[in-house]
């Protein structure tokens, strides 16, 4: 297998959930990829922000207003819409909700790394709490996505509790509650332990293994591994996630810890 | 679709349109890296590649 070279790493806070430590991130990144520099920029729009406008525009028109309809090619947004984004670029707002196509978001975030920095030897990791799906063409409808690698990669912290499903006994017992009009609360505390949830205190360690699927994207073209036990695993379920990250007795699967360990045993020998 | 990144060599001059429509990638989210440099497809289809020369395909992929 083909292990490409990682130069720099480099972690964008695009308004993720307050409870995501990116330095702690970056400080287990750095112990991974030892060598690699690992940095942290902040907001990414910061440098952009004379063409918030612009960019508030883009947003926008990439916003999903019906998950079975597939978005238009440049679909003209409202005033508010568009003055909802510029808000919350100049970080006037933190407010959710919006759900919007992930490749396309992708595409706008990558407008915001120089020229020159976009290379595979740079990992450029975006953490947002933007909700983001992609359309599926076999089902004809759009699904919610946790993660979109490329260049740069988009990790939505929003996505980790929305996009993989909760156990089916949960959505069962929640239109019970709904109908006699119990507590939410109190389901979501019965299943604590088998899902990420918003406000969650386990969010960054769940992200550390996002991050590095973000990475192995880069060293060997696939982000993923089919171990449902290494961090690398692309989990559908909640249940899957928690296993994967927080619960498995290894974090990365021998293929995966070898790579990790060729990579140091050869950076060490530059 | 492609799954993995993978460097091609292209076979005879054509345009990365041409190049794109031959790998049936024309609608497929993915990036192109040239000379060290990613580009998106469609901002630079009518550049002209030369026989010999080396682009990388790097499909954009979801998770969850």
């Amino acid at each position: 297998m083909k292990v490409r070279r990682i130069g720099r790493v480099l972690l964008y806070d695009e308004g993720a959930a307050e409870e995501l430590n990116i330095e702690e991130v970056a400080k287990y990144l750095r112990e991974k990829l030892e060598k690699a520099q690992v940095k942290v920029r902040g907001n990414p729009f910061a440098l952009w922000l004379e063409k918030s406008s612009d960019y508030a525009r883009k947003l926008a028109s990439i916003k999903i207003q019906d998950a079975s309809r597939k978005i238009a090619p440049e679909q003209e947004p409202l005033y508010g819409e568009v003055s909802y984004e510029e808000r919350r670029i100049l970080g006037k707002t933190k407010s959710f909700g919006v759900l919007y196509d992930g490749f396309q978001l992708q595409r706008v975030f990558s407008e915001l790394i120089a020229r020159e920095e976009r290379s595979l030897e740079v990992v450029h990791i975006f953490f947002t709490n933007r909700l983001f799906a992609t359309w599926e063409e076999n089902n004809k409808r759009y699904h919610a996505r946790t993660s979109v690698y490329g260049v740069p990669s988009v990790i939505s912290t929003r996505g980790l509790v929305e996009a993989p499903a909760k156990p089916r006994e949960y959505y069962l017992l929640k239109q019970q509650y709904e109908v006699l009009g119990r507590d939410l609360l109190e389901l979501k505390g019965r299943f604590k332990a088998s899902f990420i949830d918003y406000g969650d205190e386990r969010l960054t360690e769940v992200i550390k293994g996002y991050a590095m699927q973000a990475v192995f994207y880069h060293l060997v073209g696939n982000p993923f591994c089919e171990d449902k036990g290494c961090r690398l695993y692309n989990a559908h379920w909640q249940e899957e996630l928690i296993f994967a990250q927080l619960e498995s007795r290894y974090e990365f699967c021998e293929c995966h810890t070898r790579i990790l360990d060729s990579l140091r045993k050869n950076e060490s020998e530059h | 679709m492609k799954v993995n990144i993978e460097e091609i060599e292209v076979k005879e001059d054509k345009t990365i349109k041409e190049l794109m429509d031959e790998l049936q990638l024309s609608t497929a989210p993915i990036l192109l890296e040239l000379s060290g440099r990613i580009f998106y497809p469609d901002a630079i289809k009518d550049r002209r590649l030369k026989r010999g020369d080396k682009v990388t395909l790097i499909p954009l992929i979801t998770g969850g």
